[in-house]
């Protein structure tokens, strides 16, 4: 295997390719329900408006685990604490699969006619021993869950349907209890920032879910004050 | 997939790093070996803040031979432990935004780069180590790339190693590689042994 010519440090090909702006680290999302009773019907518009109809969409079956991170700051109170978190993902049908460690930052609704929720996203393919690098970092699992659904592909877009299951007591994937009586749609592209045109593509998508889906932008805090 | 072994060329008195390699590039090319570019392998450490308890220090290195790989060796709390963890290019991003969390010694930054050699089944980098501006030695990895486990093929990485690189070449394995020598070896095992050198040039002032 022949090598480069002068090899570029890895860290001034990451510099240039973020001065490029070509590295995918912006998810434009959005994000709706449908009971299980109706998961049918999407299912079949998801099949037609989709690439891929005649082989059917693909299935998936991860395990998912949030991890944070926490650094009490000097004379803080518990509240002042820094919290990173991150997500390791890994797909139960398919142990040979490489596993997934996701950064994930704080969502922007934006404006009214901003159409999809924005949020900064780093997606990182890693070999199996992540959980135990993540807990040695100082990292502690937060909350776990597996996600069963269906992924469908309409060019550079992602739009999952799946089911949520709390992991059981025995804390095998085999113990599962579905969460809700429904599935929860989202819709998703990673493009560099910047591309806000993409923004436009997913909105003509998701209204041509409606009325079987509503996709929209899910504010987070509103969610917390509930609980 | 091969085994990699490092071994270290003292630099005569009176010579300087190019010298020598200029030497060791004549002694390769003599016994078949080709020109075929240049590599490089870098090391940057990041240390835990004190906010997030006892000391830990991450190594992230980077292989021009495995160019879409990062390797993050962690050196757990207990300092008994290191968790070695092989991730795609923007880990180093991840890294970058744990800054709050784990920050770079700029100083400590330590690379091995230079001309790559292929002579049959054999790889061959000389490396100058440096460390920022400062000429730390050289740092000679040969790879066989036609046998995973030390056990079948050390005495023969051993013959061809002492053949252009004298007797500074034990006639015992490193002790990296005895630890495994029935384990099939890779990527991340040569990682492992640079990651031991360069920590022992970091810890030498001067030349080693």
């Amino acid at each position: 295997m022949a090598s480069n010519q002068n090899p570029i440090s890895a860290i001034d090909m990451l510099t240039s390719a973020l001065r490029s702006n070509i590295i995918p680290n912006q998810e434009y999302l959005l994000q709706g329900s449908v009971i299980d009773s109706s998961a049918e019907v999407l299912h079949n518009r998801l099949r037609g408006l989709c690439d891929a109809a005649e082989t059917g969409p693909e299935t998936f079956h991860d395990h998912e685990m949030c991890f944070s991170l926490k650094a009490s700051s000097p004379g803080g109170t518990p509240q002042q604490q820094q919290s990173f978190l991150l997500r390791v993902r890994r797909a139960l049908d398919h142990p040979e699969y490489p596993w997934q460690l996701r950064y994930l930052g704080q969502p922007e609704l934006g404006e009214k006619n901003q159409p999809t929720v924005l949020r900064s996203c780093i997606d990182i393919a890693c070999t199996p021993n992540v959980v135990e690098f993540l807990s040695e970092l100082g990292c502690r699992i937060e909350f776990e869950y597996v996600l069963k659904g269906y992924l469908f592909r309409k060019g550079r877009m992602k739009v999952t349907m799946s089911k949520i299951f709390r992991m059981g007591q025995a804390k095998s994937p085999d113990s599962l209890e579905a969460m809700t009586g429904s599935y929860l749609v989202e819709l998703s592209l990673l493009a560099p920032s910047g591309q806000d045109a993409v923004a436009d593509e997913i909105k003509v998508f998701a209204e041509q879910l409606r009325p079987l889906v509503h996709l929209e932008k899910i504010d987070y805090r509103r969610l917390q004050s509930y609980s | 997939m091969g085994v990699i072994v490092l071994q270290l060329f003292a630099v005569p008195e009176g010579k300087s790093g190019p010298q020598v390699i200029d030497i060791l590039t004549k002694r390769v090319t003599s016994l078949g070996g080709v020109l075929s570019g240049s590599f490089m392998v870098d090391c940057e450490t990041y240390t835990s803040v004190a906010s997030l308890g006892a000391t830990r220090s991450v190594h992230l290195l980077h292989n021009s031979e495995t160019p879409a790989s990062v390797f993050a060796l962690l050196e757990a709390a207990s300092g008994n432990k290191t968790v070695a963890l092989v991730a795609d290019n923007l880990f180093d991003l991840l890294m970058l935004k744990l800054s709050n969390f784990y920050q770079a010694k700029k100083q400590t930054k330590i690379e091995s780069r230079g001309p790559r050699f292929e002579a049959g089944d054999f790889l061959v980098k000389l490396g100058s180590v440096t460390m920022g501006p400062a000429f730390k030695g050289i740092l000679v990895e040969v790879e066989y790339q036609a046998c995973s486990l030390p056990a079948a093929c050390w005495d023969l990485i051993r013959e061809f190693m002492q053949g252009f690189l004298g007797g500074c070449v034990p006639s015992t394995p490193p002790q990296y590689i005895q630890n495994r020598f029935g384990d099939m070896l890779g990527p991340i095992d040569g990682i492992n042994q640079y990651l031991e050198q360069f920590n022992a040039f970091r810890k030498t002032t001067g030349i080693r």
